[in-house]
């Protein structure tokens, strides 16, 4: 290092230490604890290394808890971008009202999640509610095992997919109108114009839609804590809310951290694995 | 990192948190409306925090209650300080601020299943002199064996809560049934009114995910002579338990008196299911009561109160709920903080708080008053109910015990396991979280 980099380096300081304070400091105090047999009621605090890990392995619930994780990201995840797509092609469109359509759009997504979780709690009752009444049918949406998981994918598609138009509308306006002409000169189909052109100008676009949301739903935890509680039978818990009981209803300090640590280094490794190909997106848009 | 202290490491977190619990405290308490400001402690004076949850009703007749105790004891301020909304977030709020061991409230109102938790934790002042073991006798017997833990008073119980039968007298009588006392009983007249009347559920209780489902089921299986932990031993998975779980499941699937919402239900929505005249029985905590009766409800002057029933050859059981005050142990005012408590407590002050704002006493004289039962006819009934109310298991790891309930319930309920291997999978999870101590 030489004498300018290590003056530039000083003025790094102050960012440095910011950083530190908000981000690595509870991150590493959160693998420290993790490490501990640590219960607040009994005033238990003892280093037991590895121990909290092992029993993760061989804790079912936990297992169960991951499976619901990702099959709650992986489906509204996928759901959301096919529909998001769909919706922001068509709204790109040249029609009357297409500001007041845009502002509707983006209504779900304005409420807060609590609150839209209440209403589909609502919407969702077996006995009043209004699914139901529109289907003809009597399902327990969300006291059946079956059900319960799929309704709160089905609410959170219903809220976030105005957030995957917004982007990606963004990103259709990126593409030079240049491009279209051209291939309309040339007689491509609707479908050809969207597959060789429109898909990959959007590319990155989609992979920061899909970085946000799969962050986003593999957290999942206001929605479903009010929708269901986890439950029936443990059928709806996620991570987050299996770490929240733990940490905050039972208290167990060690384990919870554990638990909470497992949930940041996978959101850490499908970050590293969506940036890779991120990168690989721009590159290829930049040159095709 | 192995080298480092583990205490140096958790104090600067322990101070930031509990500095930062009264600035958030403080924050929704200037954000939420009808906060009544007393005056500022004068020369001498002492203030005294008193951290309780919502008060049902009218607030100004409890705000006049805390003022009558200012007037009586002129060298004490009481603060009131409302604590969050839900029970859940009420015990985080304690246990984040305790453990940092905040002496920023004096007084806590707390839940009756928290007690020996926080008693084992020595967040809570032992208060076995403030009542003395001649004056136990005067309040129920279940919420004071809820607040004694290792022989030692830690709460004085401030009102009650049982799980009670609501009925609907109408219908009974129309169809000639009396007020079931066997939970067979109820399944033959809940069916026989459902069927006959258009849009109408038999019996509708809380069966979602929750506590309250554990609230439930321990009816169920007290009445059928099981319970939980029996002299120290697991025995959730008894027989008695096992038939007990599975009549549950019955009143869904068998005979169809419960409908299948019952297993996403709580409390307000079997209230509102009831209150609006589409259910013949309900099982809930006595505050519906006072909402049934309002003008304008659609089942006023309709509604008769029971205990539960129960299963032959066993006596009838009711889940005691409630609340209980305590002293913070790190309190800086705690004789004070003590005088609070035994007013609240007190015979007039119970008698007031039932009149105005409907909490149910724990002292059971007053299940007597005349002045009381005259206002609130049902009170009478309520004692027998309050006798047989039975603790949730009384030990400090209750919440931990309930975690492993609720979903093996939940799942004996919703048919993803059977209710033998929900119940034995129980057993072994409690098992091993009574082990966790040596």
């Amino acid at each position: 290092m030489n004498l300018t980099a290590l003056r530039n380096f000083k003025f790094l300081i102050p960012a440095l230490a910011a950083l530190s304070l908000v981000t690595v400091y509870p991150i590493v105090y959160v693998l420290w604890l993790s490490l501990h047999r640590k219960l607040l009621i009994f005033d238990i605090s003892k280093l037991v290394w590895l121990e909290n890990y092992r029993f993760l392995l061989v804790d079912t619930r936990y297992w169960n808890a991951l499976k619901n994780t990702a099959y709650f990201t992986g489906v509204s995840v996928i759901l959301e971008l096919l529909l998001g797509l769909g919706i922001a092609v068509l709204l790109n469109r040249v029609f009357a009202g297409k500001g007041v359509v845009r502002s509707l759009v983006l209504v779900p997504w304005a409420i807060p999640t609590v609150v839209s979780a209440k209403m589909w709690e609502w919407l969702y009752n077996p006995d009043f509610g209004f699914l139901n009444y529109l289907l003809g049918t009597s399902i327990n949406w969300l006291g059946s095992p079956f059900w319960a998981l799929n309704a709160a994918i089905f609410m959170d598609v219903w809220k976030t997919t105005p957030f995957v138009v917004i982007l990606l509308t963004a990103g259709l306006q990126t593409i030079p109108k240049e491009l279209y002409e051209a291939a309309r000169v040339d007689a491509a189909s609707a479908w050809q114009i969207f597959r060789r052109i429109t898909l990959p100008l959007l590319k990155p676009t989609i992979l920061v839609v899909l970085i946000f949301r799969t962050l986003d739903a593999f957290r999942v935890f206001d929605s479903i804590y009010v929708l269901t509680g986890g439950g029936p039978a443990n059928t709806t818990e996620t991570l987050s809310i299996y770490a929240y009981k733990v940490l905050f209803q039972t208290l167990q300090f060690g384990y919870g951290s554990a638990i909470a640590l497992t949930v940041f280094l996978l959101v850490g490794m499908i970050t590293v694995f969506y940036v890779r190909l991120l990168r690989g997106g721009i590159e290829k848009a930049a040159c095709p | 990192m192995a080298q480092a202290n583990p205490l140096a490491a958790r104090s600067p977190v322990r101070t930031l948190l509990t500095r930062l619990a009264p600035t958030l405290a403080f924050c929704l308490l200037v954000l939420l409306p009808g906060c009544q400001g007393h005056d500022g402690p004068r020369q001498g004076q002492v203030t005294v925090v008193f951290k309780h949850g919502k008060i049902a009703g009218d607030p100004e007749s409890f705000a006049r209650l805390i003022a009558r105790f200012e007037d009586l004891n002129p060298d004490i301020r009481v603060k009131d300080e409302p604590l969050p909304a839900t029970t859940d977030e009420q015990h985080q709020f304690y246990a984040i601020n305790m453990e940092g061991e905040s002496s920023d409230f004096d007084v806590l109102s707390m839940d009756v299943v928290w007690v020996p938790e926080f008693a084992r934790a020595g967040w809570l002042r032992n208060l076995s002199d403030v009542l003395p073991p001649a004056r136990r006798d005067s309040f129920f017997s279940a919420p004071m064996t809820a607040v004694t833990y290792g022989g030692n008073v830690y709460a004085i119980p401030w009102y009650i809560d049982a799980g009670v039968l609501y009925y609907r007298k109408d219908l009974l009588e129309k169809y000639g049934f009396a007020p079931p006392t066997t939970w067979l009983k109820l399944v033959r007249a809940a069916s026989h009114i459902a069927k006959m009347e258009p849009d109408m559920y038999g019996f509708v209780w809380q069966g979602k995910q929750y506590e309250g489902l554990v609230c439930n089921v321990l009816e169920y299986m007290w009445g059928n002579g099981g319970d939980v932990i029996q002299a120290g031993d697991v025995v959730i998975d008894s027989p008695q338990n096992r038939e007990a779980l599975d009549f549950m499941k019955d009143l869904i699937f068998r005979y169809e008196v419960s409908p299948a919402l019952v297993t996403t239900s709580i409390e307000e929505t079997t209230r509102h299911i009831f209150g609006n005249g589409r259910a013949v029985f309900m099982r809930n905590w006595p505050y519906a009561w006072t909402i049934f009766e309002r003008p304008g409800s659609p089942v006023r002057g309709k509604v008769g109160v029971a205990m539960l029933p129960r299963f032959p050859g066993h006596e009838t059981a009711s889940t005691l709920g409630g609340w209980q005050l305590g002293v913070n142990a790190y309190s800086e005012h705690p004789k004070e903080a003590e005088r609070l408590i035994e007013f609240l407590t007190s015979y007039e002050s119970q008698k007031t708080l039932a009149l105005t704002v409907g909490y149910k006493p724990t002292l059971k004289s007053l299940y007597a008053d005349p002045e009381l039962r005259g206002a609130q006819p049902f009170m009478a009934g309520l004692y027998e109910i309050m006798e047989h109310a039975r603790p949730r298991p009384v030990t400090p790891y209750y919440m931990m015990i309930s975690q492993v309930m609720q979903p093996e319930f939940s799942a004996a309920l919703a048919g993803v396991k059977d209710t033998e291997e929900a119940l034995a999978s129980a057993r072994r999870q409690i098992q091993f979280i009574l082990r966790t101590e040596d």
